[in-house]
This record gives structure tokens, C-alpha cells and sequence, in this order.
């Protein structure tokens, strides 16, 4: 059988069997896996160590850098709200001062308008009663002047004369007060 | 196979007479060891093209402020490292300062090595390739393997002792003793030929659409070559990615399977009542 199969197959075209080439092949790949070992592969791990160290720090600094700018705007919204309840608050006290200053105003024109109306009246009384007075005396001596004419007879006494007048004044006031009644 | 590809080869072709090498590289005789010289030459150009991405981007760090933007290189390899990274911490528990910068190499070094297919370099039959890829060649993958799974028993012996790594080959029975043991050599084998396989069945199928004349060749070599470099991707990934898984297993405490044994048991009674 062996020899068939070398005769068919010599062993030394064999293919399946090694020769000395399987030493060289063995030292020159031990080099090359010494010289990646040593010079390549560490530099290339530290350099991914490095890289991956370095985006977990980046995304870290991104975290914080989020977390304060979401603070930050919650501060913000925060005086925000602030400032709109103080701007509704001044313009609530705004409207309260308004009105009472109105209010007061109108109080005080009010106030006025009575006094002037008062003053009015007093005046009126007053130069009513001023008219009355003058009129009374005048009339005396009208009535009087015009009665001596009529009746032809100097009225000189003045008591008398005054006396006339007054009871004639009393009356016409007795009359008039029952009148208004 | 070689009977096969020949066949198809001459059908295709027959004016030309030429055959498809299957396994042939450009050997070299020292110290009564052969070397597969185009194999060597283009793992040195992919290791260093990876060095060299890998130095750029180191530049690109340490140039300026690390907080700075990143470049696309610095991109390239954070997303590389940092993927990585959360896989073995999701398979260790912790980040273990070998097994990262272990699949990261392998994962650019699988991921380079597999393109140099796409590159069109093959000049002739004579002077063969100029710039294969390293790993359509199994004493590539078997070296990658052979580095992860001496890094796998390492990591396991470490972190259970001597005594508790190989107690686990009797677990959870001790007839199981020989599985175990055949599981732990299977892994860095299938490791090995899962990557040598893909690529080699790429490299295969691009000398297949090289067979078809040109005016019919450039559809197949298009779509091939574009699948070829999502293979490369996965294969990268899967070699990356399984490393990691050894290391979890080698290194995961087997309390947690006796809890579930316990719990088996207990049950067990309870569904024959």
C-alpha cells in the first residue's frame, strides 16, 4: 500500500509533508510576532485606552455642562416669574391708588361744590336778608312819603310814623308766614 | 488528482501542452534540508508589509495628541486590536498579554499572505512564481499551528498546573483518554489544513481559469479572484478567531461542566420515577 501510494505520490513532491522551509517559516513568523508584540500593539492599545478615556471625560463635561445650563434656565424662568407677579402686583396696587385717588378727588369736589353751594345759599340769605332790611326801612318811608301825600298830612312823627310801619310789617310777615305755611 | 488536472489541462489546452503544477516551488537543497524558496521569499514580503502597516500606525499614534482624530490606519488596526481584545476577554475572562498580539499577527499576517493570490505574478512555467501565496503551502500553516497549539498547552498548563491540564484528558471519563488526547492533536492539524486547503483549492482554480482563452477567462478570473479575497478574509479570521477559542478552552476551569454533570445526575433519577 505505502509503496502505491509513493509511487503514485512521491514523497518529496508531497505537499502534505513538510520540509525544512516549516523552520524558516516558524522563526520568520516568531519575529514578526515579536516585533508587533513589542513596538505595535501596546502603542495602539494605549492610544485607544487614551481615546476612550477622553470621550468618557468629554461626555462627562457635556453632563455637567447640561445640567448647569438647565439650572441656569430654571433660575432664569424662576426671576422671570418672579418679575411678572411683581409687575402684576405694582399694577395692582396701581389700580388700587387710582381709584382712591379718584375716589378722593371726587370727595373733595364733592366737599367743594357743597361748601360752594353752601356759601351760595348763605349769601343769598344774607343779601336776601339785606334786601328785606333795606327794604323794610325803605318802604317805611315810600309808604309813608306816599301816604302823607295822599292823605295831605305831613306824617312828621316818627314815632308814630314807625309805629304804622312796623305793625303794618308785622302783619304783612304774619301773613306771608301763613301764606308759606 | 495530478492525473485529473493534467487531463483537463491538456483538453483545455493542448496546443500549449502545458499541465497545471500542483504543490511545485522553487526548492533549494541546504544542510540536507529542502527549502521552498518562493514560499519563503513571499512569507518575508507579507511580514513585512504587515510590519510596515503596523509601524505606520504606531507613526500615526504617537505623532501627535492621542484625544486627536484617528487616521484610517489607526482605524484599521484599533478595530483589529480592539475586536480581538474583547474576544479573548470574552473567552479568557482577561485580557492575556500574549494570546492578543498572537492572533492579531496571525490575523494580518493569514489575511496578507492569502491576497498575494489576487496578485498576478506568475511569470512561466520556468522560473515559476513570483510572488505565491505563503500559505498554499502547509510548512507555512503547519508553522502557524504549530506556534498556536505549543501556545495553547503552554497557556492551559499554566493556568490549571501540570497536574490539573492533564487530569482534564480523563475528564469527563477516563476511556475517554485517547479522544482527548487525538482532539488536542487534531486541533493545530485542521488549523493547518483548513487555511492550506482553501488557499491551495484558490490557487488551483485561478491555474484552471488561466487554461480558458482570454477573451473567456476575464468573467471567471474576475468573480474568482474577488470571492478569492472574501475566502482570504474569512480564512484570516477563522485562524484568528480559533486560536483564541484553544486558548479559552485550554484555559476554561471545568467546574462549571461538573455543575452540570451534578445537575445531570440529579436529574436523571427523577425522569427514570
Amino acid at each position: 500500500m505505502a509503496s502505491v501510494t509513493s509511487q503514485l505520490v512521491p514523497l518529496q513532491s508531497n505537499f502534505l509533508v513538510p520540509n525544512g522551509t516549516f523552520l524558516v517559516e516558524l522563526f520568520a513568523f516568531l519575529i514578526m510576532l515579536f516585533i508587533l508584540a513589542k513596538y505595535v500593539i501596546p502603542p495602539i492599545n494605549k492610544a485607544m485606552t487614551a481615546r476612550q478615556e477622553a470621550i468618557r471625560r468629554q461626555f462627562e463635561e457635556l453632563d455637567e455642562a447640561k445640567h448647569e445650563a438647565e439650572s441656569a434656565g430654571e433660575e432664569f424662568r424662576a426671576q422671570i416669574a418672579d418679575a411678572r407677579h411683581e409687575a402684576a402686583r405694582i399694577r395692582e396696587d396701581a389700580r388700587e391708588q387710582g381709584a382712591a385717588i379718584i375716589a378722593e378727588m371726587k370727595e373733595q369736589a364733592q366737599a367743594e361744590a357743597a361748601r360752594i353751594v353752601e356759601h351760595a345759599h348763605a349769601q343769598i340769605e344774607a343779601d336776601r336778608k339785606a334786601a328785606v332790611a333795606s327794604l323794610r326801612n325803605e318802604v317805611g318811608t315810600l309808604a309813608t312819603t306816599l301816604a302823607g301825600r295822599i292823605v295831605g298830612e305831613a306824617l312828621e312823627d316818627e314815632a308814630r310814623q314807625s309805629r304804622v310801619v312796623e305793625r303794618f310789617l308785622a302783619d304783612l310777615d304774619a301773613s306771608a308766614t301763613s301764606g308759606a305755611n | 488528482m495530478m492525473g485529473l488536472l493534467t487531463l483537463v489541462a491538456s483538453e483545455a489546452a493542448p496546443e500549449k501542452g502545458s499541465t497545471i503544477e500542483i504543490g511545485h516551488h522553487v526548492e533549494r537543497t541546504w544542510l540536507g534540508m529542502t527549502f521552498n524558496v518562493d514560499t519563503i521569499w513571499a512569507t518575508l514580503v507579507a511580514g513585512t508589509i504587515v510590519i510596515l502597516l503596523g509601524f505606520w500606525a504606531k507613526a500615526k499614534i504617537t505623532q501627535g495628541d492621542p484625544d486627536q482624530v484617528p487616521t484610517k490606519i489607526q482605524l484599521v488596526w484599533e478595530a483589529v486590536v480592539g475586536e480581538v481584545t474583547k474576544q479573548v476577554e470574552d473567552n479568557l475572562g482577561k485580557v492575556n498579554p500574549f494570546v492578543v498580539p498572537l492572533a492579531v499577527a496571525l490575523f494580518f499576517f493569514i489575511l496578507i499572505a492569502n491576497w498575494f493570490e489576487l496578485v498576478p505574478s506568475q511569470l512561466n512555467d520556468q522560473t515559476g512564481h513570483l510572488l505565491p501565496a505563503p500559505t498554499a503551502d502547509t510548512n507555512l500553516t503547519y508553522a502557524l499551528a504549530a506556534i498556536t497549539i505549543v501556545g495553547v498547552w503552554t497557556f492551559g498548563i499554566r493556568s490549571k498546573g501540570v497536574k490539573g491540564y492533564f487530569k482534564h484528558f480523563l475528564e469527563p471519563f477516563p476511556v475517554l483518554l485517547p479522544l482527548n488526547i487525538l482532539e488536542e492533536l487534531v486541533k493545530p492539524i485542521t488549523l493547518a489544513l483548513r487555511l492550506f486547503g482553501n488557499i491551495f483549492a484558490g490557487g488551483i482554480m485561478l491555474a484552471l481559469i488561466g487554461m480558458i482563452p482570454i477573451w473567456g477567462a476575464w468573467a471567471p478570473n474576475v468573480l474568482w479572484k474577488l470571492f478569492d479575497m472574501f475566502i482570504g478574509g474569512i480564512q484570516a479570521f477563522i485562524f484568528a478567531l480559533l486560536t483564541v477559542l484553544y486558548f479559552g478552552m485550554a484555559g476554561a476551569q471545568h467546574g462549571d461542566e461538573h455543575e452540570e454533570h451534578a445537575e445531570d445526575e440529579a436529574k436523571t433519577p427523577a425522569l427514570a420515577g
